[in-house]
């Protein structure tokens, strides 16, 4: 068991971490007031190959690892900010595609989300569903050699930008199916943005198709098995999830550390006193079980084993430890860390969205309470 | 144009400790990165080699470990590195230093430019630039913060204490660079995957040099340390001055007086 980084992926986190410096921070406050990330920012991404890393060289991508890619999602994920995201999905997606793709499905749609021309979206939830892939409305009908797709899709990161997303609908027998969809193709509309607690300029629309044409050629993977291409992509997704906030945590420590380490109380530093140095100590620990856990999934994914349960309990620990970090640090900077003017703000507001997108934490305890009960160990 | 780069790897100074029993620095406690204004130094070379085409090699001399300096820079886009790694090398002053580097410069023969940081993060003694140059019987132009190639000359902006001066040289020439000649770029993941998987590093030892070892580290050092020490320093106690703002400056200036501040 090694417990040491390679020289490689340390490189990485130190050029995320100057990328991030260089390319979010200056960004962030106008990020926050505009509500929107700046246009050029996914071609910054493709330009530092931050794009599709789990992917082969020869669809665009670099061929990395998943704790590459988390180690650097980590890192950027200190801003706090929703351009993470963005590069996360770029990855995500462009990894399933490439696992479930035919090999024309792979040149057809993994060079733009490598080289920064195209936004990905995964498009599975809907008003009236959760995870339930048996409530699903949109339709897919047979019609020669293609597919007509009606129905409304909600909070579907960059659905109104230029790209392609996995679109996941019943056909007429019911099951569920994943169909690349070309976002600028006709009969395809989206509202507004929603309005977000956090995460500002992350971009969730609710996207329509009325009579949208898809070619049978753009099934992913096998016709009735969409909901295993949902379920595998989740679980990555959970693992980049939880390695935003393991990064965000630790920017909470940092900043709840500086804080007070320069604030006076009875001409002292708070850090000289026993019940803050408990919390800062509290922190510091959790913050650790929550990073070395996220590369240890993140590890099972790079081997090839099946890491849906163990991400699915991963999220369950990361979640509220990570959101009780933030509340310390909140609790440790007082009223100012009530302010905007703290970084403390925005890294509370992000660390809130967590137990609620790509699946809540109380779905993980299903997936982990019932994948316990058929286990055959004990 | 072909460069040669000289890049120091150093100790980071968020993460320093010393060995109380001898008083030097404890490096396997200690951090390590490149040396800030060499990045400055490889993005010097970089952009001279996208203007005018090139190669360049990147040398630095430290134990083995300094090969992570060595992969940085890969990173970054040079198409060469040397490292020098030897007993013989250690405890070198920045005299002996830039004598090995020199030897491994003749070695390569073949350049039109060598690039150094004005100093070290760690020594800053701002010797071995000037060193080398005098070593390798080159035109030096240091502390630079623009290079421009003309025709067969190079001239560059020079920092001075009260302003700039413009000079020039004719190849081939060393130059010094300090932090605010550009802007460094940030690797890629892509070359930085490729600087570890890709690409190799020659080790050159002592004998591999061709030279009389005996100019080689502590050997050919005329600097010797003494001792070092940690600088204690002492909780002071504050005088506050009351009174007519006329009187209390009066009186802070003879108390800066006094103390020799002024």
């Amino acid at each position: 068991m090694d417990f040491a980084l390679s020289g490689e992926s340390k490189m990485m986190v130190k050029a995320a971490k100057d990328f991030a410096l260089k390319e979010i921070e200056p960004v962030t406050e106008k990020i926050e007031r505009e509500d929107a990330l700046p246009d050029d920012l996914l071609q910054k991404f493709a330009k530092a190959r931050m794009l599709g890393m789990m992917v082969p060289r020869e669809y665009g991508g670099i061929g990395s690892s998943a704790l590459n890619v988390i180690l650097v999602a980590e890192e950027l994920a200190k801003t706090a900010s929703a351009a993470v995201f963005v590069m996360a999905l770029n990855n995500s997606i462009a990894e399933t595609i490439h696992y479930w793709g035919s090999e024309d499905i792979r040149q057809r749609f993994i060079p733009s989300l490598c080289d920064g021309s195209n936004y990905a979206s995964m498009a599975f939830t809907e008003p009236a569903t959760g995870s339930d892939p048996t409530a699903i409305t949109m339709t897919a009908k047979h019609e020669g050699d293609h597919f007509i797709l009606n129905g409304t899709k909600r909070f579907i990161t960059n659905g109104h930008k230029n790209g392609s997303g996995v679109f996941y609908a019943k056909d007429e027998t019911e099951k569920v199916t994943a169909y690349m969809v070309e976002k600028n193709t006709g009969g395809y509309t989206w509202s507004k943005p929603w309005s977000l607690m956090g995460l500002a300029g992350q971009g969730l629309v609710d996207v329509f198709l009325k009579d949208v044409k898809v070619s049978q050629e753009n099934i992913l993977g096998e016709p009735g098995k969409g909901f295993h291409i949902l379920l595998r992509w989740i679980a990555g997704e959970r693992i980049q999830q939880m390695a935003f906030m393991t990064g965000m945590g630790q920017e909470c420590l940092n900043q709840s550390l500086k804080f007070a380490k320069e604030r006076m109380v009875r001409a002292r530093p708070m850090t000289a006193m026993q019940g803050f140095q408990w919390m800062l100590a509290e922190m510091h620990a959790s913050i650790e079980a929550c990073r070395w856990w996220t590369y240890r999934v993140a590890c099972m994914q790079d081997a090839g084993d099946d890491f849906q349960i163990d991400s699915a309990a991963l999220k369950l620990f990361v979640v509220p430890t990570i959101q009780e970090v933030a509340r310390k640090a909140l609790q440790i900077h007082g009223s100012y860390g009530y302010c905007k003017d703290y970084k403390i703000e925005r890294l509370y507001r992000t660390i809130a969205h967590a137990g609620i997108t790509a699946s809540s934490t109380e779905l993980q305890k299903t997936i982990v309470g019932s994948a316990l009960s058929r286990s055959k160990d004990i | 144009m072909d460069i040669i780069v000289c890049i120091k790897q150093v100790p980071d100074s968020y993460d320093i400790s010393w060995d109380k029993s001898t008083g030097s620095l404890s490096r396997q406690s200690t951090g390590a990165i490149l040396n800030p204004i060499d990045k400055n130094t490889l993005e010097a070379a970089l952009t001279l080699r996208e203007e005018r085409g090139g190669f360049i090699t990147a040398i630095s001399m430290g134990p083995d470990q300094a090969e992570e300096v060595l992969r940085e820079a890969l990173g970054m886009g040079i198409d060469k590195a040397i490292l020098l790694s030897d007993k013989v090398f250690a405890g070198a002053d920045t005299l002996a230093t830039s004598y090995a580097l020199s030897c491994a410069i003749k070695k390569i023969n073949r350049f039109d430019m060598v690039i150094c940081g004005k100093e070290s993060y760690d020594g800053v003694t701002g010797h071995v630039g000037p060193q080398l140059a005098e070593f390798l019987d080159l035109p030096q132009l240091t502390n630079s913060t623009e290079i421009a190639v003309k025709k067969n000359k190079v001239l560059v902006k020079q920092k001075i204490e009260d302003g700039y001066r413009l000079l020039e040289a004719s190849f081939p020439v060393l130059i010094t660079v300090g932090k605010n000649i550009n802007q460094p770029r940030i690797p890629s993941m892509e070359d930085i995957m490729d600087a570890y998987r890709e690409k190799m590093i020659d080790i050159w030892r002592g004998e591999d040099l061709n030279s009389n070892t005996e100019g080689f580290g502590l050997n050919g050092s005329p600097t010797k340390s003494q001792s070092v020490y940690v600088k204690k320093l002492e909780k002071g106690s504050a005088e506050i001055l009351k009174g007519e703002p006329d009187v209390t400056a009066k009186r802070l200036v003879e108390i800066l007086k006094e103390k020799g501040l002024l």
